[in-house]
């Protein structure tokens, strides 16, 4: 369950940060996206939460969306990137390997340390 | 399995509905409404068709999923003014003609508006509000049947309550009365705000739309036959039923 509500919240903060990136790849639609990153193994635990970001990024200029005919049924709406969005990922890109890289760093220190130490000091120092 | 598809399919038109009314009245523009409701009835047929459950979709709250979203959509205070005005609309076209009624049918100068017929007006209103609303309940109560149930065990609930509270009412207290020129005047300005609802601005364009006139007045002298009989009938019934409680 903790590691469950870790990967929910890890994928909470970083989610406008995915959609944009699978934005970029393709243009997509709302049901489309969240397949995709189920696919990459990020399962949302509702799915229509990508609806508010997807707003509020085309809002903020990153993402357009427009209205495709569709052979069986109702027009469907897709999302592609705008330049800015370009840049925006870019940005959010190099922040996310930043981070990335030091919770790795920190990671690799513990298990190091662990590996190398008692797990209870036996002496005072 | 076709009853389940229709079942289901009855879910889906009752939660979209119930997200529409709810944008509308936090003030969402309607051409964003229209847009946002036709990606979430394909992404709900979607995901029904590969096996999931609303739930998965909407989250265990829809309602804070409809707020989600329309925070995002630049909700403005001045679109909520239109429901309003509809609402004021409809309450108008009620009142002034059914005074009109009354007052050629009675041969009396005077109208009189009474308690009753202002709770029927206003709690026909919101009934009809909750109704639609009631359809965020629609993953967990499946049934538009056991839904109106629900809502209508509230309301019982909610007269008991206050009958065991002590509360009486004097349902033909009258709260207005007013002869022949204010009830022309009334009709007259229902009929302007009507035209001012009908022609508001849409957009960049002003859009009339004719084909709702004929349903409005309908639905208007419904619910003036239904004032009238409920005022002659309801009110004893009402009283009888309150005394038994």
């Amino acid at each position: 369950v903790l590691v469950e509500t870790r990967s929910t919240q890890l994928l909470k903060g970083t989610l406008d940060m995915c959609l944009l990136a699978t934005i970029a790849q393709r243009p997509c639609y709302g049901y489309e996206l969240v397949q995709q990153l189920a696919d990459q193994g990020l399962t949302l635990v509702s799915e229509g939460s990508i609806y508010p970001l997807l707003s509020r990024l085309q809002h903020l200029g990153y993402i357009e969306g427009y209205l495709v005919a569709s052979r069986d049924g109702p027009q469907r709406k897709y999302y592609r990137l705008l330049p800015a969005g370009a840049k925006q990922l870019e940005q959010w890109r190099a922040e996310w390997e930043r981070f990335a890289q030091a919770v790795e760093h920190i990671l690799k220190g513990a298990r190091a340390d662990a590996q190398s130490q008692p797990a209870y000091p036996t002496t005072d120092r | 399995m076709h009853r389940a598809n229709q079942h289901i399919q009855q879910q889906i038109a009752d939660l979209i509905k119930a997200c529409a009314s709810y944008w509308e009245l936090r003030g969402v523009a309607c051409e964003s409404s229209h847009e946002m409701q036709l990606e979430l009835e394909q992404h709900l047929q979607q995901a029904v068709s590969d096996g999931k459950s609303l739930e998965a979709v909407l989250g265990p709250n829809p309602v804070a999923f409809a707020e989600a979203w329309a925070r995002e959509m630049r909700p403005r205070v001045f679109r909520r003014g239109i429901v309003v005005l509809r609402g004021l609309v409809y309450a108008l076209s009620v009142v002034s003609s059914s005074a009109l009624l009354s007052q050629l049918l009675t041969h009396s100068p005077v109208f009189t508006f009474t308690l009753f017929a202002a709770f029927l007006l206003i709690g026909s209103g919101l009934l009809a509000l909750l109704l639609q609303l009631g359809g965020f309940l629609a993953p967990r109560i499946s049934t538009r049947a056991g839904r109106e149930a629900l809502l209508l065990a509230g309301v019982v609930l909610a007269v008991l309550v206050l009958r065991l509270a002590g509360m009486k009412v004097n349902w033909s207290m009258a709260l207005l009365s007013w002869s022949w020129p204010v009830t022309i005047v009334l009709l007259t300005l229902a009929v302007f705000l009507f035209v001012l609802y009908g022609w508001r601005p849409s957009h960049s364009e002003h859009t009339f739309s004719v084909r709702r006139v004929p349903m409005s007045v309908a639905s208007v002298a419904v619910f003036d036959v239904m004032l009238f009989v409920a005022s002659v009938a309801l009110v004893d019934f009402c009283r009888l039923a309150l005394r038994l409680m």
